[in-house]
């Protein structure tokens, strides 16, 4: 791997991770990797103490530390938003989402959907990101079950206003899910301000842990059926799922090498304090973006919500391909990024790239204002160099 | 012949939630598995002297641990039978 890299993609899956996450986890696959709750000899102690932790420490960073049983250990973002989505709907019910969503939630949608499950109304944001709630008011129908918003678009940066369609939601006693990919662990996340019914989240980006686990919370109350079925080491006799959470959600063998990784990315984050975290990383965008934005030909788009953006630019240069510039700007320049529609095609319809797309910069913690001077400067260098 | 306490449990998550809220308690207990006679939904229970039994009951309850079944059982293994593998071990 190149020396000098730099590397821009920490909103596909953070990199570098804090020394501890790689230790914890070749730690546990070394000396501990048994199976929590299925045997009870020391081993699978420890390993079930550690998922217990986990669990807590995660919980209390989310703002719910009194019910760290809400929160279910997953796969990912996507494996948590499909949990949610296929736990919740039932035929007949109708569903209300943005045009800032993922593909991890526009495909379970639309399969459900084309299985003639449910129906479903798409509302459009701005081109800024900016979400009018009246649009969301207009598409409420009798049976709308479930609204589903991202916290922060994967495309553009821009935080949405989650609270508020989280309160129109609870007025009209529909189901709120959260798409919590990209903020938590780069900017605040509090279940208790927000309040959704139901909340994904990723390990492997902003909360510094390894690819393979994600979380999940539901709120007290919130029916769901369990979406994967299948051991949990207790109360083997029966052939359905345990109905105390958290095993309730959780079934098979856990990926409790990513987990003991996680704990560690949360201690991380903890002892520097969220708060420094998105103090620098919002510097660093806002550095990025305006420095961008002083460059001929270069368009970036705007990500101007009154709830702020996270570390994630998207641009363009007139006259150059996206895919094109991605390529020059790792083979002349080190710079990783990421190119194209980034899974989320009405995004980039809502903005005007569709279908040619953006190159988008993430930044995470571990990014120096010295690369991005770097960056600047092969961008100027590509603009330099254009006929 | 000596006697020890068992709490069982419905699930994982509450033993070790049990474990966890006793930590920083003067009693002592230690988690076990589930002994072959008691029949239980989670393989891991927590056993403690039959002194302390009640205590812990009560703990467990006020700290909204889930407790499947509690039980009183006489050691069945007898010391002599230990001794035997000891000196199995030793030779």
């Amino acid at each position: 791997m190149q020396e000098n890299m730099i590397y821009f993609d920490n909103a596909a899956t953070s990199w570098p991770k804090p020394e501890h996450v790689y230790k914890a986890a070749e730690n546990y696959l070394r000396s501990i990797c048994a199976n929590p709750g299925r045997s009870g000899h020391t081993r699978t102690i420890f390993a079930e103490r550690l998922l217990y932790e986990t669990r807590e420490r995660a919980a209390s960073f989310l703002g719910v530390g009194e019910k760290p049983e809400r929160i279910i250990f997953t796969l990912n973002a996507t494996d948590s938003l499909n949990m949610a989505i296929k736990g919740v709907l039932e035929p007949g019910d109708h569903v209300i989402y943005t045009s800032m969503e993922h593909n991890s939630v526009l495909r379970p949608l639309g399969s459900l959907k084309r299985n003639g499950v449910i129906t479903t109304t798409m509302v459009w944001c701005e081109p800024s990101g900016c979400l009018d709630l009246q649009r969301i008011k207009n598409a409420l129908r009798p049976h709308t079950k479930l609204i589903i918003c991202t916290h922060a678009s994967n495309v553009t940066g821009a935080v949405l206003p989650v609270e508020e369609i989280s309160r129109l939601a609870r007025e009209n006693g529909i189901l709120f899910l959260l798409d919590a990919a990209q903020t938590a662990g780069s900017i605040p996340v509090d279940l208790q301000k927000i309040k959704p019914h139901l909340a994904a989240f990723t390990g492997h980006k902003s909360l510094l842990g390894p690819p393979g686990v994600g979380l999940l919370y539901v709120h007290d109350g919130v029916k769901i059926k369990p979406w994967r079925e299948g051991g949990t080491g207790s109360n083997s006799e029966k052939d359905r799922q345990p109905e105390l959470m958290p095993e309730y959600l959780e079934a098979g063998t856990m990926n409790t090498p990513g987990l003991a990784g996680l704990n560690e990315g949360l201690k991380f984050i903890e002892k520097t304090g969220i708060s420094s975290i998105t103090e620098y990383e919002q510097s660093l965008t806002a550095k990025l973006r305006g420095g961008l934005g002083e460059i001929r030909r270069v368009k970036v788009f705007d990500a101007g919500t009154k709830q702020g953006s996270v570390g994630v630019v998207s641009f363009t240069i007139e006259g150059i391909d996206s895919g094109e510039l991605g390529f020059v700007l790792e083979q002349s320049f080190g710079i990783l990024c990421r190119t194209g529609l980034h899974c989320a095609p009405y995004a980039h319809q809502t903005i005007g790239t569709f279908p040619q797309g953006t190159v988008r910069f993430s930044l995470g913690y571990f990014n120096k204002e010295k690369e991005i001077k770097h960056a600047l400067e092969a961008i100027k260098k590509i603009v330099s160099s254009l006929p | 012949m000596k006697k020890k306490s068992y709490f069982t449990f419905p699930t994982t998550y509450q033993a070790i939630k049990a474990e966890k809220v006793l930590l920083e308690r003067k009693w002592k207990y230690k988690m076990v598995p589930v002994p072959r006679s008691i029949s239980s939904s989670c393989g891991l229970a927590l056993s403690c002297s039959p002194g302390d039994a009640l205590a812990i009951k009560d703990y467990l309850k006020e700290s909204s641990v889930v407790v499947e079944g509690f039980f009183e059982l006489e050691e069945k293994v007898s010391k002599s039978k230990l001794s035997f593998f000891k000196r199995r071990e030793q030779q």
